[in-house]
């Protein structure tokens, strides 16, 4: 990412505020999808411990498969390469946004258009799932806040989908 | 909406999650070059289609991402089981 190149954001920079919900962008972040036969390799690598089970996440890093995790870090985080290992570290930090979610209506807004049972959803779990027809992460930070990543291409339509929501 | 029990994440999640990938335990010949007309098309078009009891693949599409097996009532649309892929067929 390019100090030099100005951003565009697909929604709106202002939060979208109704009653019991707040729903925001998140700041820029670095996304890295991590892809290993073995974890102890990311391990080694990154010198941070690596959640095992899917759905589980730590330090920024959620478990989405037997082999695939996402790595969440700061803009200037230093992230290895991982050249000569037998791992994969894509930089897909432009592939998606990440939308806050948070208030008491939250997992209500969420369960709107996501098939989970969010109150069955402990804090800390991440997990990829459907919201009507968008593909999305969700990651619960904390009781009443949540973090969805979605793909910049269909965060538009999310927005208005949970934003709509929202108002009823 | 049907809950399906996936093998990976060890729990049962919603039915749009997943997606079909038709019939289950088809092996590809180790030497394609080596099969006759008949072999190969059999191989790639001739499909079981039961009505009942059916072995499919199924792949967690919008969760982990894997593909694993399901004993499917192809009737009832029940799940009988689910189960990793390369386990033997059940």
């Amino acid at each position: 990412m390019s100090d030099n190149l100005i951003r565009h954001e697909p929604v709106s920079d202002a939060p979208f505020v109704a009653d019991g919900v707040r729903i925001s962008l998140a700041p820029p972040m670095q996304r890295h999808a991590l892809r290993a036969r073995n974890a102890e390799d990311l391990e080694r690598l990154l010198q941070v411990k690596i959640p095992r089970q899917i759905g589980a996440s730590e330090g920024g890093i959620m478990c989405l498969g037997p082999d695939e995790w996402l790595l969440r870090a700061d803009v200037d985080a230093p992230i290895p390469t991982g050249d000569g290992l037998p791992v994969a570290i894509t930089d897909v930090s432009e592939r998606s946004i990440c939308l806050v979610i948070e208030g008491p209506r939250a997992s209500e807004i969420l369960m709107a258009g996501c098939p989970l049972d969010l109150n069955q959803f402990a804090v800390g779990r991440a997990t990829r799932t459907i919201y009507e027809t968008v593909e999305i992460i969700i990651l619960r930070e904390a009781e009443d806040r949540f973090h969805v990543e979605v793909w910049r291409s269909f965060s538009e339509w999310l927005w208005t989908a949970m934003t709509t929501a929202a108002r009823h | 909406m049907i809950l399906i029990h996936c093998p990976y994440c060890d729990e049962k999640r919603p039915e749009i999650e997943f997606a079909n990938a038709g019939q289950a335990h088809i092996a590809r010949p180790l030497d394609p070059s080596g099969q006759n007309d008949a072999e190969w098309e059999d191989y790639l078009f001739i499909r079981a289609n039961p009505r009942g009891r059916h072995h499919e693949r199924w792949r967690h599409i919008h969760g982990c991402g894997r593909f694993f097996n399901a004993v499917r009532d192809t009737v009832t649309d029940k799940f009988e089981t689910t189960y990793k892929a390369g386990e033997p067929r059940r």
